[in-house]
């Protein structure tokens, strides 16, 4: 019967979806997560809200969880890491680290739900002086932040008076070699935008961009929001450097639409960090023998008509594992790899005749 | 104040001043429905026949509302605002904004706070707003005058010589007129001062032309005066 056990590598959103589409076909799962907790970087990273809908966090995660933690089913394995693959589709013989313990679990099929990291605004570039200025964070630190339900400028424990985002930090960027759009960070800045201003109504919310790029519906949700109901303003024009004046941060870029340069002090800079490939992804990229496309994710075969099925015969991919994705492309993703990785291994289990 | 450099065409004031020029603009009622959200995209810029021909923006107003730049808006209220033709092209907006509805309210505004702009770009239409105020009809035939339209040719200098005849040889009698457009009524002269009167326009003139506001003042005085109304008495007018 192990070849008809199907393992789903990474417990965020694609790997929960994954999983549970796995379960309710009637299929067994092992799910492997390196953390202690499932639910994936919006746990990890402490989001507060979800984008668009600011559902929360922990509500959305659970319910999540819920559909697949328990069922009879699933083998769940928190704290766990892949320490190697052998074998091959449909007979693959991973072995599993638990605490010190190994186990060679053997599965028909794999599910790469490996996802992403957030990039590290100190990595390659000082120019916003991420680990140099108390009052220059992060989208993450912003969330954190948010999550514990205030948000104060990091110097002085004060409510700003100016915050402003600068988007596309670590995509778009060839220098850096990250030529890709992150997808979710223009949506997730506008949605943090709107929380500040929430917390904040006299606080000055401004966000730097290239191209604001809140597709689909959150265009009116996020986007027009922010802008009609909470007054933040979008420049389009990214900041070259943030330096240092007394006690202040200084922004300093081009209004682009009115040809003009600027230098503005803040109370707070967030920096709009993107995504990369997680350390697990590339890792499992190379254990599994899976090739990387040529921004360095995982590779799916047929382009835009398959999303989920990597080159390597029983192995699938969901979520940011094979590129920048949201939430609904995650859960999307995750909900084609267990069709795709069941119906594989039901096919390969067929007597032959 | 000082001007703010030396070919300025206005004078700087407090920034208190400024925005209280602003608030004036954002709390007309109107305004909630002539900006959104601004794209900044430029489709107003590109349907704008002014844009064409002066250095004027209509992006640039919804963006300098929406970013709530009260220096910029003191700087387009003392200058730009008055090279809009108010055609309002601009309500192409895919946001549904319109730059040319915010120049409305800020040229009232303009004209309300008797701001020297106004008066500069008011003073060469005093001849129609007289006319228009005095009459209800705006160009008139004895407007027609040669000085004026040189570049009209020698026919303006005859026509303007008979201007009666000519005018009396049009069919209909309601256009046997030199100082108006048309007869108009006294009837309906009377209801239009009051509106003038009423609606506040008399005391707009009055902060940007005083010299015009007491001229109109003392033709719509006799008119009114001959049918028994006090322009001054609010109660007689309204109450009739």
């Amino acid at each position: 019967m192990s070849e008809k056990r199907i393992m789903v590598i990474g417990g965020g959103p694609a790997g929960l979806e994954a999983s549970r589409g796995i379960v309710e076909l009637g299929y067994e799962l092992v799910l492997v997560e390196h953390l202690e907790e499932l639910g994936g970087s919006p746990i990890s990273a402490d989001y507060a809200a979800l984008t668009p809908d600011m559902e929360d966090t922990g509500v959305a995660m659970a319910r999540m969880v819920d559909a697949v933690v328990g069922n009879e089913n699933a083998d769940i394995r928190l704290s766990s890491s892949i320490a190697s693959v052998e074998g091959s589709a449909p007979n693959f013989r991973v072995t599993v680290e638990s605490g010190g313990e190994s186990e060679v679990v053997e599965v028909g099929s794999i599910i790469v739900a490996t996802g992403f990291k957030h990039f590290d605004p100190g990595r390659e570039t000082q120019r916003y002086g991420y680990y140099e200025f108390d009052d220059v964070i992060t989208l993450i630190d912003a969330e954190r932040m948010l999550k514990g339900g205030g948000f104060v400028r990091p110097s002085t424990g004060e409510p700003p008076k100016t915050v402003c985002f600068i988007q596309c930090v670590g995509s778009r960027d060839r220098q850096i070699g990250n030529q890709w759009c992150s997808k979710v960070c223009c949506g997730v800045a506008t949605k943090e935008a709107i929380e500040i201003k929430h917390l904040l109504p006299e606080c000055r919310v401004i966000v730097f961009y290239i191209d604001m790029r809140v597709y689909g519906f959150w265009e009116d949700q996020l986007y027009w929001k922010a802008q009609e109901e909470h007054h933040v303003n979008f420049i389009r024009g990214i900041i070259s450097e943030v330096t240092k004046r007394g006690d202040t941060v200084v922004v300093k870029g081009e209004d682009t639409t009115m040809g003009r340069p600027m230098e503005v002090p803040m109370d707070v800079v967030i920096l709009s960090v993107g995504m990369e490939p997680s350390d697990g992804t590339l890792a499992m990229a190379e254990m599994l023998g899976l090739p990387l496309e040529c921004h360095g994710w995982i590779e799916t075969i047929d382009g835009a008509l398959n999303t989920v099925q990597t080159p390597v015969d029983g192995v699938f991919v969901a979520g940011a594992a094979a590129g920048p994705a949201d939430l609904e492309d995650s859960i999307s993703m995750g909900g084609a790899a267990a069709l795709k990785a069941c119906s594989f291994v039901r096919r390969t289990s067929l007597p032959t005749i | 104040m000082l001007p703010l450099y030396r070919d300025a065409k206005y004078t700087d004031v407090p920034t208190g001043d400024k925005q209280d020029l602003f608030d004036a603009v954002k709390s007309d009622m109107r305004y909630s429905h002539e900006l959104y959200g601004c794209y900044e995209c430029g489709i107003c810029v590109a349907a704008c026949p002014s844009a064409r021909f002066y250095d004027f923006s209509p992006r640039v107003f919804a963006q300098t509302m929406a970013r709530e730049d009260i220096h910029t808006f003191y700087e387009l209220l003392n200058d730009s605002v008055w090279d809009c033709s108010q055609c309002f092209s601009c309500t192409c907006c895919p946001r549904q904004n319109n730059p040319g509805g915010i120049i409305t309210i800020m040229r009232e505004v303009a004209v309300n706070t008797g701001l020297q702009s106004a008066k500069d770009a008011l003073r060469a239409y005093s001849r129609i707003i007289y006319k228009v105020m005095s009459t209800g009809t705006q160009v008139s035939p004895d407007m027609l005058q040669p000085d004026f339209f040189p570049d009209w040719g020698p026919d303006v200098r005859d026509v303007s010589l008979n201007l009666d005849v000519w005018r009396r040889a049009i069919p209909p009698e309601t256009l046997h007129t030199v100082e108006m457009a048309w007869d108009v009524s006294e009837k309906t002269k009377l209801e239009l001062y009051m509106i003038w009167k009423l609606t506040g326009n008399l005391e707009m003139i009055e902060s940007v032309d005083e010299g015009l506001f007491m001229i109109l003042e003392e033709v719509m005085e006799e008119l009114l005066d001959e049918h028994g109304y006090d322009i001054d008495d609010y109660d007689c007018i309204v109450g009739d």
